[in-house]
């Protein structure tokens, strides 16, 4: 019997180069996608562990900064700032001047401030008046929650 | 004068194997941790802040909490809406937080809050008042980081 001579394997070669292509374009993009993240960030604070009727206790002798909102706006969307019962008005940058000089005279770091907005007042007020405590390099910052 | 021929250049072949396999690791590598973002992470328009900065979140246990739609206000939690209503017994909310701090074995768990900009803060209340319960502390508020010197200009 006679075997047959298997025949030689001729070597394909695919055509690399739109694949290449391909995977290159894919690379990019998923390197470039990440990036428009980076450009938040995070303001950080503690929550007290505690719930019910403590949850919202109120506190004593604490420097205070209200965030009242104004029902002037087509939405609601003005606020109107209370600073220790001084009426700010709308200004934010009131609100880090006053801060700054709590600090000029002597306050500590650590003394605790407590944000106590109303609850209609929008989110961006709220981390605004956050903001100021920062910048006037206040650490201990609390919100007022409603009793519940 | 005689003019030397110049040599005939050999044809160079660059061995293009391992590149490609380098290239499908990066790939299949930023495709999973796309993925990954994704599924936390809901559309919202951040409120900007000067002071915020980019922490390192990876050696905390975190759960990303969304709460989107000014309109209509809801919480989203990995691409699912939950509960944040405060009732008579503990919100569905609470205990979802609760039963992330019981399997946590002690590693510190950060809530990291991303609100659309124009929520009210009555909802934002509503998921602090849900994690105080649920004994988690760390509560980050995620903001557009803005450059202040572009602000002045």
């Amino acid at each position: 019997m006679q075997i047959r001579k298997a025949r030689k394997l001729e070597s394909i070669q695919p055509p690399m180069t739109p694949m290449i292509d391909c995977t290159f374009n894919l690379l990019i993009f998923f390197l470039l996608t990440p990036s428009i993240s980076s450009t938040e960030g995070y303001l950080t604070t503690n929550l007290p562990t505690t719930s019910g009727p403590v949850a919202g206790k109120e506190q004593k002798n604490v420097l205070r900064i209200k965030i009242e909102l104004q029902c002037e706006g087509p939405k609601g969307e003005d606020v109107r700032i209370v600073f220790n019962d001084q009426d700010l008005g709308t200004n934010f940058d009131a609100l880090k001047i006053a801060l700054d000089q709590k600090r000029a005279a002597g306050l500590a770091a650590n003394t605790p401030i407590l944000i106590s907005p109303d609850m209609g007042t929008r989110h961006k007020w709220v981390v605004k008046g956050f903001d100021a405590a920062v910048a006037a390099r206040f650490t201990e910052i609390h919100f007022a929650v409603p009793y519940q | 004068m005689k003019w030397k021929k110049p040599e005939s250049a050999g044809s160079v072949r660059v061995n293009m194997t391992p590149l490609i396999d380098m290239v499908f690791n990066l790939l299949i590598f930023f495709i999973l941790t796309a993925q990954f973002v994704q599924l936390e992470v809901e559309q919202v328009i951040l409120p900007p802040s000067i002071t915020a900065i980019n922490k390192d979140y990876t050696e905390f246990r975190n759960v990303v909490i969304n709460i989107v739609n000014p309109e209509n206000p809801h919480v989203v939690i990995l691409g699912k809406t939950i509960d944040a209503e405060i009732r008579s017994g503990p919100s569905e909310l609470t205990q979802y937080l609760k039963d992330i701090h019981d399997s946590a074995e002690g590693k510190q768990i950060n809530v990291i809050l991303r609100a659309d900009a124009d929520i009210p803060y009555e909802e934002v209340a509503k998921v602090m008042l849900a994690t105080g319960a649920a004994q988690i502390q760390g509560w980050w508020i995620t903001t557009e980081i803005v450059d202040l010197e572009k602000l002045k200009k």
